[in-house]
């Protein structure tokens, strides 16, 4: 168990090399911003003592909604330093309703207790009402807080004080794991667990004093929020900060940053790897150098080999070192990582019987023409064990197909408010993680899920939530409704499909429908890429009398008439 | 004010019969025109136009409006 806290380590670090870079701030066509390590930390500190006269206690819960901004990294470390938990909420993105952005917080406030929002002027009309139906207890305005003032040193010596009562075993920071609209899981991580994970991870990636980190993963992702900013920040290292919603749009951004500053390491979901490989031209790679790149880590999606090797056949030529390609298996509810592939070596694949597969049964093969391509997710790092089990939670061989448990010296110690659903997946020691694979020659392959979450671009959607919505557009059956994901080799991701019953027959009028329910789950930000209208009583149903997923789903795959274009 | 030719080419592309598309109207009002398609509709209008955009000029439009002015831009060049 580590006896200091996060910002004793912060402390240490700037005090050993106050005027080198803490962090990049990278904005598309203009000059970075660039924190200096003591800079950052005095910021910091002036927050703190700014938060506090705002009213801001320990232990409250601070959650913070801003997009791509140089002040949010300070902000987030002063309510560190205050002993208040930030908690990185996702920037509503202008497609989703605001009754739905707003719902979403008010579920979250529910299990997380938020305290206080940290966000923009622009966002306060769809917020504000929030302060009368949650948690919330006031809405502050960080940007606009005069950071020139001077904070009387009496103040300060009084924070500093206060700040060396925090205990390591308390919580840092609260992240949600992913769920239903309005179920998010709140997971409360302590200082100890994030640095004990900061310093068994590095080593498994052999993070060292020369190392860079580069990402535009968005930091209410535990990807973005431990990996590419709490590892560096606590090792001591760069790390470049390029905003989710200007790579999305311009993913050569990356590449101008890590050649600009010869950046070595960068997470990435499965289908950045597909989008950046087939979607950033020629002429945009001309000034681009890869050299630098020792590690480019494929998580939080299922590995795909054919986006690996897309990705090295496209940049290698411009410097790539086709051995940086990596893996790793991670989640919130440990901290982060729970195994890595090892640095400088290919991450491994091996061959699996498809048809067993679909069985629930592993059979390695030599024919990959019969087979599904599987790649390793690394060995278990250490501080983590990880075991295979049956539907009963019985140990299996590790060499068989079942569900995925770990243990974890940074695990959480179960979901914020939410003990039902900790029983569920916590019991001694060991959690659950819902994830299908197996071990083999001490490596681990993840390669499915036990409930039915659509991953699309590293984002989780849940059936249930594309259902409903669908079951409410007019024309559709309400509740004859089902939604599943089908991989996309193209982008290397999941893309959503619906099968809706409907009495409209007319082809004119079945468009018309389609585009209902596209607008429909358009408010929720959730995109559908397929919609088969079917007629009553199309949809088989399980034993519970709901829709089945799965049986509809291969039922689909052979009556593809009913698709609607 | 939307050409047809420009609004013919997002439709197209996203699949879509028909959907009202003026200055003001933003890509994500759009249906289908998320995260991931964005840059295959970028493509179809350069495809369309035989025009190429540079990233950072596509990161400036603000909406479909801001796109037009950079077609016609592109264009008259």
């Amino acid at each position: 168990m580590t006896e200091k806290t996060i910002w004793q380590v912060w402390s240490e670090n700037t005090e050993k090399a106050p005027d080198s870079d803490a962090i990049i701030h990278w904005k598309a066509g203009e000059e970075p911003f660039r924190w200096k390590k003591s800079e950052l930390l005095e910021t910091a500190a002036k927050f703190s003592a700014l938060l506090k006269r705002n009213g801001i206690k320990r232990d409250q819960v601070c959650a913070i909604i801003i997009r791509h901004h140089h002040l949010f990294y300070p902000l987030y470390m002063g309510i560190v330093g205050l002993g208040a938990i930030p908690a990185v909420l996702a920037y509503p993105n202008p497609r989703l309703h605001p009754d739905k952005f707003r719902q979403g917080i008010i579920g979250m406030s529910q299990r997380s207790g938020l305290d206080f929002i940290f966000t923009e002027k622009e966002l306060e009309p769809i917020i504000s009402p929030l302060i009368k139906s949650s948690t919330i207890k006031g809405l502050h305005y960080p940007m606009e807080w005069d950071l020139n003032q001077e904070i009387p040193s009496a103040e300060m010596d009084e924070l500093t004080a206060a700040r060396a009562e925090i205990n390591p075993a308390d919580p840092i920071l609260l992240q949600h794991s992913s769920g239903t609209t309005g179920l998010q899981k709140p997971v409360l991580l302590s200082h100890s667990a994030v640095i004990q994970h900061v310093e068994y991870y590095s080593k498994s990636i052999e993070l060292g004093e020369a190392d860079k980190i580069v990402s535009w993963l968005p930091l209410y992702h535990d990807m973005g929020l431990i990996a590419a900013f709490h590892l560096p920040l606590t090792f001591g290292i760069p790390t470049i900060q390029i905003d989710p919603f200007e790579w999305v749009i311009a993913p050569v951004l990356q590449l101008e940053a890590i050649t600009a500053e010869k950046a070595t390491i960068c997470w990435l979901p499965n289908f950045a790897y597909n989008l950046m490989a087939d979607k950033i031209f020629d002429d945009e790679l001309e000034s681009v150098n890869l050299a630098s790149l020792r590690q480019v880590i494929n998580c939080s999606e299922p590995v795909r080999a054919e986006s690996h090797r897309r990705f090295i056949e496209r940049f290698v030529p411009y410097g790539l070192n086709s051995t940086a390609l990596a893996t790793c298996y991670a989640m919130a509810e440990t901290t982060f990582a729970v195994t890595q592939s090892k640095p400088g070596e290919a991450p491994k694949q091996v061959y699996a019987d498809r048809e067993m597969l679909k069985q629930g049964k592993l059979k390695l093969i030599d024919d990959p023409s019969q087979a599904r391509i599987c790649v390793s997710s690394g060995h278990v790092i250490e501080g983590c064990g990880v075991k295979i089990v049956g539907d009963n939670r019985e140990e299996l061989s590790s060499d068989s197909f079942g569900e995925i448990a770990i243990s974890s010296v940074s695990m959480f110690d179960g979901y914020r408010n939410y003990p039902e659903k900790t029983a569920e997946v916590l019991s001694d020691g060991w959690y659950y993680s819902g994830d299908y694979g197996f071990m083999k020659d001490g490596e681990c392959y993840v390669i499915g899920r036990k409930k039915d979450i659509i991953i699309v671009a590293g984002k989780n959607i849940y059936p249930e939530d594309v259902e409903d919505t669908v079951s409410k557009v007019e024309g559709v059956l309400p509740g004859r409704v089902i939604a599943f994901g089908i991989d996309d080799e193209a982008l290397g991701t999941e893309v959503v499909c619906v099968i809706a019953e409907s009495n409209i027959t007319d082809e004119k009028e079945k468009k018309e429908l389609r585009m209902r329910i596209l607008q429909a789950t358009l408010a929720n930000d959730e995109t559908v890429g397929r919609v088969y209208i079917v007629p009553p009583r199309w949809l088989i149903k399980s034993s519970a009398g709901k829709p089945s997923r799965k049986a509809n789903r291969e039922r689909i795959d052979e009556q593809k008439e009913f698709l609607v274009v | 004010m939307i050409s047809d030719k420009l609004k013919n080419a997002i439709l197209k592309e996203l699949k879509l019969d028909d959907f009202k598309i003026e200055d003001e109207t933003k890509a994500n009002q759009i249906p289908g025109w998320d995260s991931l398609n964005h840059i295959n509709v970028i493509t179809a209008i350069e495809k369309d136009y035989g025009l190429r955009f540079k990233a950072i000029e596509v990161l400036k439009c603000k909406n479909i409006g801001d796109l037009q002015k950079l077609v016609d831009s592109k264009q008259n060049k």
